[in-house]
């Protein structure tokens, strides 16, 4: 029993996590059409952020070093202002295009920002302790203690769903957001400002991502410039599953990715754990020959069938 | 004159789908542009929504120049279009959807009336204002884009295909409203549909548009007989070839 709940937490903080990044994609995705493969490299910049720029082996604190809150708030302003460069700089200029083209595009922004962070910081891997206070573990009744980070990082993600909801359906400028996701010419044509809404696309899809930074850094404490890579791999697979397009759909994708791991790694016999994210995969491929649409289908999906 | 499309070319592939098309409308006028599926009367009233970009001639708007400016430039300067098929966002409620012709406003207690106004010329917006949009039907739809583009405080309101797939009465509905809002509000309307009888009743002035050309302009009074108008829109093959198509 207590096993169970210490699993079901992970299994929620994990999912959680991939919630946040699936939400990150699906933001640009419902208005731009635009799958951003440097979605995962934006996370990783925001952990190097953390570091004094120098290859030497070993990091020193920059941004890491100051008062937590201050912390948290630039590493997230430098990785929205990341994402806001890439827009203007980069995807605005293919925004017309197809989606595979822009998809190829932000694979080559994602190399790019990869290899700018090896010239800058060398390839090794750095050790970075952020937070480490949140590292450690609480005991939440006699057998059961979890981490503390999990805590927090399902705290953290319910704290920005319903920030973010309330902005979608409360705010002028969050309906807007929502009636050019559906249909973005329609909007333009009532006078939605179409330029300004990708760019608050940006901005919030940034937003998360920095977020994410600190809370993958804090877990891991460890800064490799592929680390973006395997978890941005996750958060897609988190969006198809849920239906691409859909919010809703990239949050569910995200739980259902994040407890279908943690479960599997909990479940599957010693031998077979090493390939557990193979099993993963399978289950998503099968998930999408049943529902190819994903689990929540969206008005503008169903118009493509 | 009030909007001066002059002579304009407008492209999707080699094959241009409009050939030095030229219509006007002056303030106050109900103009109505008629011609068979393809003619290119959408083309026409995208490009001057800012949607399509002409390759040639010009369009201008109280004097302004308005071709190559964007779709929500065109809808600040005045001009506010309900397109082919209504578009609602089915996924906003109907008050949502209103609002979003607010978008470009910022005199609040104006929006506020208007947006009043809207919903006593249209009851039936005000008991589903909750409602999600999608829900609405076809005549309802038809009224809430309608409403919607009320609401940008128009000029001129371009219409595409009100009358698609309402049954008869909700079209003389719809039709009554926009002659209303002209008589009440001195609204302008450039109408663009596919049969002409309803049409011709409403409007002003009419175009006759077939195969990206424009073949036929005349006060819509002396047209009423039919007979030039039924010529110009099936070209000289006349009557057998589309004569299904389309209810004169
Ligand atoms: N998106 C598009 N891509 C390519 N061709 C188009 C497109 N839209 C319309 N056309 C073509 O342009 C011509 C005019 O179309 P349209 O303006 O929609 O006609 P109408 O509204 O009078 O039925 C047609 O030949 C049509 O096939
Ligand atoms: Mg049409």
């Amino acid at each position: 029993m207590d096993y169970a709940i210490q699993t079901a937490i992970s299994a929620l903080s994990f999912g959680s996590f991939y919630a946040l990044g699936a939400l990150g994609i699906g933001l640009l995705f419902s208005i731009l059409r635009l799958i951003n493969f440097a979605h995962g490299d934006f996370i990783t910049v925001g952990g190097f952020a953390l570091i004094v720029p120098s290859s030497a082996v070993v990091a020193t604190l920059s941004i890491g070093g100051f008062h937590p809150a201050l912390l948290a708030i630039c590493i997230v302003a430098l990785v929205v202002v990341l994402a806001l460069i890439s827009y203007f700089l980069v995807f605005q200029h293919v925004q017309n295009s197809s989606p595979a083209t822009m998809m190829i595009v932000s694979f080559a922004l994602g190399y790019t920002l990869q290899n700018v962070i090896i010239m800058i910081y060398g390839g090794r891997p750095k050790a970075v302790n952020i937070f480490s206070e949140l590292t450690g573990r609480v005991q939440l009744s006699d057998g059961v203690s979890v981490q503390i980070l999990q805590l927090v990082i399902i705290a953290v993600t319910w704290i920005l769903l319903i920030a973010l909801v309330l902005f979608l359906k409360r705010t002028r400028v969050g309906i807007q957001m929502r009636a050019a996701a559906e249909d973005f010419r329609m909007a333009r044509m009532l006078g939605v400002n179409g330029k300004n809404v990708i760019a608050l696309a940006f901005i919030l899809s940034g937003g998360l991502a920095g977020i994410m930074s600190l809370l993958f850094v804090t877990q891991t404490g460890v800064l490799t410039f592929r680390m973006g890579v395997p978890i941005m791999l996750f958060f897609f697979i988190a969006t198809v599953i849920g239906g691409m397009g859909s919010l809703v759909g990239a949050v569910v994708g995200g739980y259902a990715v994040g407890i279908v791991s943690v479960v599997l790694s909990a479940i599957l016999p010693e031998q077979l754990r090493g390939f557990r994210d193979a099993c993963v995969f399978i289950l998503v491929i099968v998930v999408l020959l049943a529902r190819p649409q994903g689990l929540v289908l969206t008005k503008a999906a169903k118009e493509r069938v | 004159m009030l909007l001066n499309v002059d002579n304009i070319t407008v492209h999707y592939s080699r094959l241009p789908a409009l050939r030095g098309v030229s219509v006007t409308v002056d303030e106050g006028e109900i103009v109505c542009i008629v011609g068979p599926n393809g003619a290119g009367k959408s083309t026409t009233l995208l490009s001057i929504s800012g949607v399509l970009n002409p390759t040639e001639g010009v369009i201008t708007f109280d004097g302004m120049t308005i071709n190559g400016m964007s779709p929500e430039a065109v809808a600040r300067a005045g001009i506010s279009q309900v397109p082919e098929g209504r578009h609602v966002f089915t996924s906003l409620n109907v008050e949502e959807n209103l609002r979003i012709g607010t978008s470009i406003r910022k005199d609040r207690s104006e929006i506020e009336k208007d947006f009043k106004r809207v919903l006593d010329i249209f009851p039936v917006l005000a008991e589903r204002r909750k409602q999600p949009a999608g829900k609405l039907s076809g005549g309802e739809q038809q009224m809430l884009v309608i409403g919607r583009a009320l609401l940008t405080n128009p000029r001129i309101m371009t219409i595409d295909e009100p009358s698609l797939g309402l049954a008869p009465n909700l079209v003389d509905r719809v039709y009554e409203t926009l002659l209303d809002l002209r008589r009440e509000r001195g609204l302008t309307l450039l109408i663009v549909e596919q049969s002409s009888e309803r049409a011709l009743q409403a409007a002003d002035r009419l175009y006759v548009l077939r195969s990206g050309e424009m073949q036929l302009e005349g006060n819509a009074a002396d047209l009423r007989d039919g007979e030039k108008v039924r010529q110009a829109y099936f070209g000289f093959e006349e009557g057998a070839v589309h004569e299904d198509e389309v209810a004169f």
